[in-house]
């Protein structure tokens, strides 16, 4: 240490301002320095001369004078206007968010986020709502995009065919998709009549059958234009396979007109009577058969009837019938 | 009156030893803060108690610094109405203490920059109507019987010094004052005049050699 720097030091330590390990090297060194010593002797009578000027105390007038005439001061101020605040309030918030400088940044990132994730929550469901609409549309028209998904399940009639491309992961499926539909007409209209045709059929439905075959049979006895084959051999199907026995019961109703001039006809009134497992089907064949002439095969199941029925009571009908008309062959 | 060397230095570690954990300060400091807080959010009550903790310190710092009560009223009002008028841009990184001798030093500063303009050097301390404050009245005699010649000696010095700190520059009586009569750190006294502890150090260092020149005749 040389003598200027220890001149400094002097100073610092005597306001108690110096580090230990400085005044230790400092008291090394003015251990062999007169020069220095002289100096911290200077620096002591310096502080006793000092205090020759003491610091008083304000005297109390003093205090409460300079007191009162501030808040003289304070209560002349004008009051500060609602935008003053407000434009203090925003400084003051701006300014702490400059003193912090993390806070404000993860703010700012909170925000970005809070913002992106509304947006894509928004995309996503307008997306979804799109979809939504689209489907519906896709229901009501009956062309199909390729790009398209397929419908629900429901809406899909049957799949046709299905085909794996070689050496590939892609399959192609080929189906068909029903298309809800409505039609209104009179009974005479050939339209409705295939529909009711269709539906004593194939419907899956026994109300719908019954009501088709009930519909038909109807139009048949009341003589409307029944003369096409198609509604006979649709009665036909109805009073042969139907497993609803109250459908095959009007089936037969619907034929009655034509037992006697269709040996079709008859042929089927003749296997109800012999196969149908409800007696009742077979006891309303025995009487529409009643009124054929000159046909060998109805006088024969009559026979077997008569003879072989479950039903004793058809046993009993089936030989009234053949007591009474001598005339059935 | 001679102290030793190893007394001085030891008391340089004692003085070191004085100062309070940070979670004590934390907690001596909090209801401050509150006042502070309330004071910003335009309470006056608030305010008028922080001028209480704080008006004996700054009317002491002016009157020794100026020697007058008026100019030391006039500091007190203008610190005062500066701190009612920005207490909202203080921002907790400095105590309340700090930053009010902040404003008090600029302006005890900025005085005695005019007082040296104007050259109205003033040997004597002198009251709001200008009569001579006897600045050894309240200063207690150890001895049984008062020394009048002695008590001459005493305010021909005491003036002699007053004489020899306003030759100092406005900067080197400013840092002179707050560590030798008003017993600040170096570090807090750098941070009152916006500036380092080390330059508050030369500043310092540079004030007592000038003293020591102009006091050399007196020893």
């Amino acid at each position: 240490m040389n003598c200027e720097l220890a001149h400094e030091r002097i100073v610092t330590a005597a306001y108690q301002e110096l580090p230990d390990e400085q005044a230790h090297e400092l008291e090394r060194h003015m251990s062999g320095c007169p020069d220095c010593q002289s100096e911290r002797e200077q620096m002591r009578a310096l502080k006793v001369l000092a205090d020759a000027h003491p610091v008083l105390e304000p005297a109390a007038n003093l205090v409460a004078r300079s007191r009162l005439r501030l808040e003289e001061a304070l209560d002349a101020l004008p009051p500060m206007r609602w935008y003053e605040r407000l434009s203090q309030r925003m400084i003051n918030n701006f300014a702490s968010l400059q003193a912090a400088p993390i806070a404000a940044c993860l703010l700012l990132v909170a925000g970005a986020g809070a913002g992106c994730l509304g947006g894509y929550q928004y995309a996503q469901n307008r997306a979804a709502h799109r979809a939504a609409v689209l489907t519906a549309r896709n229901v009501a028209q009956p062309t199909l995009n390729a790009q398209q998904s397929p419908a629900e399940p429901a809406e899909i009639a049957n799949i046709s065919s299905i085909v794996r491309q070689p050496n590939s992961q892609m399959v192609e499926v080929h189906y068909n998709q029903v298309v809800p539909q409505q039609i209104e007409g009179s009974l005479d209209d050939p339209a409705i009549r295939q529909l009711l045709m269709l539906a004593s059929e194939n419907s899956a439905s026994a109300g719908v059958r019954d009501d088709s075959v009930g519909l038909l049979a109807a139009e048949c006895r009341a003589g409307h234009s029944c003369q096409a084959a198609g509604i006979r051999d649709a009665l036909m199907v109805a009073l042969r396979y139907d497993k609803n026995a109250g459908v095959r019961e009007k089936a037969l109703q619907g034929l009655e007109p034509y037992v006697a001039e269709d040996v079709r006809v008859r042929d089927a009134v003749l296997e109800a009577l012999m196969n149908d497992s409800d007696p009742r089907i077979r006891t309303a064949a025995i009487n529409i058969l009643e009124p054929v002439e000159g046909d060998t095969s109805v006088r024969q199941v009559l026979h077997t009837v008569a003879n072989s029925d479950q039903s004793p009571q058809i046993r009993t009908v089936s030989r009234e019938v053949l007591r009474r008309e001598p005339e059935i062959q | 009156m001679a102290a030793t060397a190893t007394d001085e230095t030891n008391r340089g570690g004692a003085g070191r030893d004085l100062t309070r954990s940070a979670q004590e300060r934390l907690q001596a400091r909090a209801p401050e803060m509150e006042l502070i807080r309330e004071a910003q959010g335009g309470s006056r009550a608030a305010f008028d108690t922080l001028v209480r903790q704080y008006e004996h310190q700054v009317l002491r710092l002016a009157l020794h610094l100026t020697g007058s009560e008026h100019d030391a009223e006039d500091i007190y009002q203008e610190a005062f109405l500066k701190a009612y008028r920005y207490i909202g841009n203080f921002r907790f990184e400095c105590s309340f203490y700090t930053w009010i001798y902040r404003i008090v030093t600029n302006l005890c500063l900025d005085q005695l920059r005019r007082k040296k303009t104007r050259r109205e050097d003033r040997a004597v301390m002198v009251d709001r109507s200008g009569d001579e404050i006897d600045l050894f009245a309240s200063v207690s005699d150890d001895r049984s019987f008062s020394n009048p010649a002695k008590e001459l000696d005493r305010k021909q010095l005491g003036e002699k010094i007053q004489t020899a700190l306003e030759k100092l520059t406005p900067r080197e009586r400013m840092v002179f004052e707050l560590k030798h009569y008003q017993g600040l750190r170096l570090r807090t006294i750098g941070e009152m005049l916006s500036t380092t502890e080390e330059t508050a150090k030369n500043t310092l260092f540079r004030a007592t050699k000038k003293l020591r020149t102009q006091l050399a005749g007196l020893r």
